[in-house]
């Protein structure tokens, strides 16, 4: 079994764009809104509770 | 860069990346590096039971006359020949990687020859980068009887080793291939981090409310890595770069989390092909060595009034635990080179390297649960596939298990210390001996990246466009916010400064 180059796959993923679905935009934007809340929520606790 | 990957199959040979050794059967090199560190830990040790085992290692000073630069670690073999104190440290390690390389069930004659060469190379690099000219903070040329210097510290033997790599792999590549059994940045550098776990368990026996406190504040700061970079990286990749989900998700994690392990973990669970994540764990190992040549100097330029802040900042920006630690080490003698110059404290050693490791190391504590989160999402909701199930067994098959050596290292030296205070200073002096090999593996980890990097051969495999999505994503998202964060948990945070 031969590997594909790289260069012949990004030449592929050219012609055959996949478009986001809905639960890839979930993914991202819910671990992204997890992420600013919960380091909002950290910074707060290391201010109020760490020397 | 934590777990052993799995790889389905062994690519064809004209097909191997530029960079990527792919791992061999038998024990893994995390086990193996566990293995090793502890030895060299246990060894160490000896000092308590009155047994000095390690003392005949060799040290290198700063140096303005090269035959005064080595000499024996402990003063119990001060009689012994420099030289010899050199060629036992070479035999001890040799025989301990010798067993180690029967353990991963590679060439033994291939492997020693390719070790010996690493090591004399190395250790030429630590050498000269020892030289008082090059290493000597403005505070010792008084002492050392010399007019100048470059303030780089003796870490710029590191720097040196990598310079020696990159020249090796990008002007000989066939040498770096006969080397190739030996040359192990991954083994070398997780074996350095088993080690360091007790040197740093020495700075946390010293100041414990500090020590306590940068463990919960490096614990925080794996958030930027999972939630905050991941998703980001991964919505440029696919939406910007037009990249497929088998190639965005391996990118993604490598760019975010920890290169290579990450890379190959994210590959694994989403069912990509061998080749994607191999071809981005080369990408990242290059980017790392980038950015080893240029953000301790940053750090050290602009952050010196916040050395911890710097130390989080390389946890965080680095990707590549062997480059990240790394980067820590240099930034560690930079800074508190300038600190010094520029405001007059002298802050303990080890302190900024320590941070470094400890978001480092708490990043790929995450690896698995990460994987294992991506697999149930691939398997359930973007590619489901009938009768496929996610086991919670993966998280520990992804586990990156030398970081149960560095956490082993850590907390002995730290219960030892506290319950036994009076025996500190001996497990001070013994995690001195064991720092040498851990200095020695460091040296080695750097020459090994460098010589795992051929610029040229990459480019001919036409990885600019993955490597579009990195300078993007690095450095004008990843190294910003990886600033801001460590900035909110570690701003006012400062190590000890060195008493009298």
């Amino acid at each position: 079994m031969t590997e594909p180059r790289l260069r012949e796959e990004l030449e592929k993923m050219k012609g055959e764009y996949e478009p986001l679905l809905p639960i890839e935009r979930k993914l991202i934007w819910y671990t992204f809104a997890a992420g600013v809340i919960l380091l909002a929520a950290l910074v707060l606790i290391s201010r109020a509770f760490v020397p | 860069m934590a777990t052993q990957p799995k790889v389905p199959f062994e690519p064809a040979p004209q097909a191997r990346p530029a960079v990527i050794t792919l791992p061999m059967p038998g024990i893994s090199e995390d086990w193996l590096a566990v293995c090793i560190g502890l030895l060299v830990f246990v060894l160490s040790l000896g000092p308590l039971i009155g047994a000095d085992l390690l003392g005949w290692a060799v040290t290198t000073s700063v140096w303005t006359s090269p035959a005064k630069a080595l000499a024996p670690a402990s003063k119990l073999y001060a009689k012994l020949p420099p030289f010899v104190s050199l060629i036992g440290t070479y035999v001890f390690l040799l025989a301990v990687l010798l067993a180690g390389a029967k353990a991963l069930r590679i060439n033994l004659a291939r492997f020693a020859r390719g070790f010996t060469v690493v090591f004399i190379v190395s250790y030429i690099c630590w050498f000269l980068g020892n030289w008082a000219h090059i290493a000597a903070t403005p505070d010792k040329r008084q002492a050392l009887k010399i007019g100048w210097s470059l303030s780089l510290t003796n870490e710029s033997g590191f720097i040196i080793a990598l310079l020696a790599g990159l020249l090796i792999a990008n002007c000989s590549p066939r040498a770096c291939n006969a080397l190739k059994e030996a040359i192990r940045p991954e083994l070398f550098i997780k074996t350095a981090i088993v080690i360091l776990g007790g040197f740093l368990g020495i700075a946390a026996l010293e100041q414990r409310q500090l020590a306590a406190s940068i463990m919960f504040l490096g614990a925080c700061t794996i958030i930027a890595a999972y939630l905050i970079y991941w998703p980001i990286v991964y919505f440029v990749s696919r939406r910007y770069f037009g990249f497929s989900r088998e190639w965005a998700a391996p990118l993604a994690s490598g760019i975010s989390i920890c290169g290579v392990s990450a890379a190959m973990a994210t590959g694994s669970a989403i069912k990509a092909r061998p080749i994607v994540p191999i071809m981005v764990s080369s990408l990242v190992v290059i980017f790392a060595v980038v950015e080893l040549m240029v953000l301790p100097f940053a750090a050290q330029h602009y952050l010196y009034g916040q050395p911890l802040v710097a130390g989080a900042w390389l946890g965080l920006a680095v990707k590549t635990d062997g480059a990240a630690v790394a980067s820590g080490a240099i930034a560690d003698s930079l800074i508190r080179a300038k600190a010094l110059a520029a405001t007059g404290l002298a802050y303990q050693p080890g302190w900024i390297m320590g941070v470094t490791t400890t978001v480092k190391v708490f990043i790929d504590v995450f690896i698995g649960v990460w994987a294992f989160v991506l697999a149930w999402v691939w398997s359930a909701k973007i590619e489901p596939r009938e009768g496929e199930k996610v086991h919670t067994r993966q998280i520990w098959e992804r586990f990156p298990k030398f970081i149960l050596g560095y956490a082993s290292t850590f907390l002995i030296v730290l219960a030892l210390g506290l319950a036994f205070p009076s025996l500190a200073p001996r497990i001070k002096a013994s995690m001195g001996e064991a720092n040498i090999f851990r200095a020695i593996f460091f040296v080695m980890t750097f020459l090994a990246i460098g010589m795992l990097s051929n610029f040229r051969k990459l480019w001919q495999e036409g990885i600019a466009k993955l490597a579009g999505v990195y300078v993007l994503c690095l450095f004008g998202y990843i190294i910003w916010v990886g600033l801001l964060i460590s900035w909110l948990f570690f701003h006012g945070v400062l190590p000890p400064v060195v008493r009298g």
